[in-house]
């Protein structure tokens, strides 16, 4: 499958989608006027991944900020994901600040409301 | 109503009838200047002006900043009311740019002799003036503060107007405003009223602890120009600062994607956001155009989401996650409830009819800290 990197702009997240070394990352900011347009290709790759996942799938989010509009397809991404577990191993690696309760909590609702594995990381 | 967002509504109806406005004050770093410059530009390069004023405009705000940065360190006082100001207005056919900082008493006398001497010197004496200066060096201490000055007249092409106003024995606050012409009207700016009114401004400003006001156009541009002036803004713990982060995210955002242009001109919609940080709370208010038609609706949502039990909330923010009845570039359904989740108050609101097709809205969150 071919590799989708994005590089990060002033608000969007650089992205990296690599099947082939395993990697699977959303770092920096989430914050586009138009967040659906922005995940679309995205939430297409990984569907297309989806068909023919690697055994284990660690997707790491290490964001600073995301806006309500980018949860929006942050919740269409892990629905995806969800359907490749149990017969997968799927990981989510949550990051954040420790100073940003709010990124914790929000790693945590998802973690409540699906059936993925949620690992968190505190960052200093 | 209540009383502050009483104070946003007034405040808000106050500025709208100028095309641009802004207001800073606090401390100035190169970031926040940076942000400043782009953000006005972005709304300059938005009017119709003459590519000459706006050239001239953007010279004096880089050398306005640049004075404000300069001898913000000057005084070892360090309290809000010494906070350095920065103003920008624009009505429909004048710009008014304003500084103030704090300075030294027995530096007064000196400072109005020599804007005196520059506001008496024509247009030619004013660039033989700046040479002698800037050969000798010696004209100030700190060496660039009347070349500053200077350099200010020389590309306002207008005189300039100054005032100072007594914080204590030891320190005044100077205010140094101009009004850039391309005529070189020459009108003696201190006759004009306009100073006079930002001086007042100020004082509402250091009463009521904001720390910016912004009256412009919103696009993803100005929104992300203004979120990076307010970062480096913000006091208090890094826990609140990030919280109150995400709430500005969401209101501004909200002016950027559900705001209106009575205008028309295509730049973004016309909107208006303060935030002040005053000892226990952060206040954020925007204001936005509205179409009567849309009002009853988002009325209603407001009202069902302050009537949400907190412990609900939170509950019902994970259904609209998954909900994707509502998701489209415009509406998430998390927008308002992320508001009250995160400060932990119910959002005020008011709108006011302006005509027979839209009105205004005042959006005002507060945030204890």
């Amino acid at each position: 499958m071919e590799t989708l990197i994005l590089e990060k702009t002033k608000d969007t997240p650089k992205v990296i989608l690599d099947s082939h070394n395993n990697i699977f990352l959303f770092e920096y900011k989430s914050l586009p006027e138009d967040a659906m347009s922005f995940y679309k290709p995205i939430l297409n790759w990984i569907e297309l991944y989806s068909e023919s996942p690697n055994k284990k799938t660690v997707f790491e989010f290490k964001l600073e900020y995301f806006n309500t509009s980018t949860t929006k397809q942050f919740a269409k991404l892990f629905l995806i994901l969800e359907k490749l577990v149990p017969e997968y191993d799927v990981t989510i690696k949550w990051y954040y600040d420790k100073n940003d309760l709010d990124m914790k909590l929000a790693g945590e609702r998802f973690n409540k409301l699906l059936k993925l594995n949620f690992e968190f990381v505190e960052l200093n | 109503m209540d009383s502050k967002l009483k104070y946003s509504v007034s405040l808000f109806k106050a500025m709208l009838k100028d095309n641009l406005g802004y207001i800073y004050r606090g401390r100035f770093t190169r970031d926040i200047s940076d942000n400043i410059l782009s953000l006005t530009e972005n709304n300059l390069s938005n009017q119709e002006d003459s590519s000459k004023m706006k050239k001239r405009v953007y010279l004096i705000l880089v050398e306005g900043l640049q004075n404000i940065t300069r001898h913000q360190d000057d005084t070892d006082n360090d309290s809000p009311y010494t906070y350095g100001m920065f103003v920008i207005q624009k009505t429909d056919d004048k710009y008014y740019i304003t500084t103030g900082n704090l300075i030294y008493k027995q530096n007064i006398n000196h400072i109005k002799e020599l804007i005196d001497k520059i506001n008496s010197l024509e247009k030619e004496e004013l660039k033989l003036y700046y040479k002698k200066v800037l050969e000798e060096g010696t004209l100030s201490e700190k060496g660039g503060a009347g070349l500053g000055l200077i350099d200010m007249a020389k590309k306002s092409g207008n005189k300039l107007s100054y005032a100072f106003k007594d914080i204590d024995d030891k320190y005044s606050y100077f205010y140094l405003h101009t009004i850039p012409s391309l005529k070189d009207e020459n009108v003696d700016p201190q006759d004009d009223k306009s100073l006079n009114n930002i001086v007042e401004i100020h004082k509402v400003l250091n009463e009521q602890d904001i720390l910016m006001i912004f009256n412009g156009h919103f696009n993803q541009e100005s929104f992300m120009h203004l979120l990076a002036s307010v970062e480096g803004q913000l006091h208090g713990s890094a826990k609140d600062k990030k919280r109150m982060y995400y709430i500005i995210v969401e209101m501004l955002q909200n002016i950027v994607k559900h705001g209106y242009s009575p205008d028309d001109t295509g730049l973004g919609n016309q909107g208006i956001f303060f935030i002040s940080e005053s000892k226990g709370e952060y206040r954020v208010a925007t204001g936005n155009y509205i179409k009567n038609d849309d009002i009853e609706q988002f009325k209603n949502k407001l009202t069902y989401i302050n009537s949400i039990p907190k412990n609900e909330l939170d509950k019902k923010y994970g259904e609209n996650i998954f909900d994707f009845e509502i998701d489209d570039n415009k509406k998430s359904g998390l927008g308002i409830i992320d508001l009250r989740l995160k400060s932990g108050q119910k959002l005020q609101f008011y709108f006011d009819k302006i005509n027979d097709d839209f009105s205004f809205i005042t959006l005002q969150v507060i945030m204890k800290i």
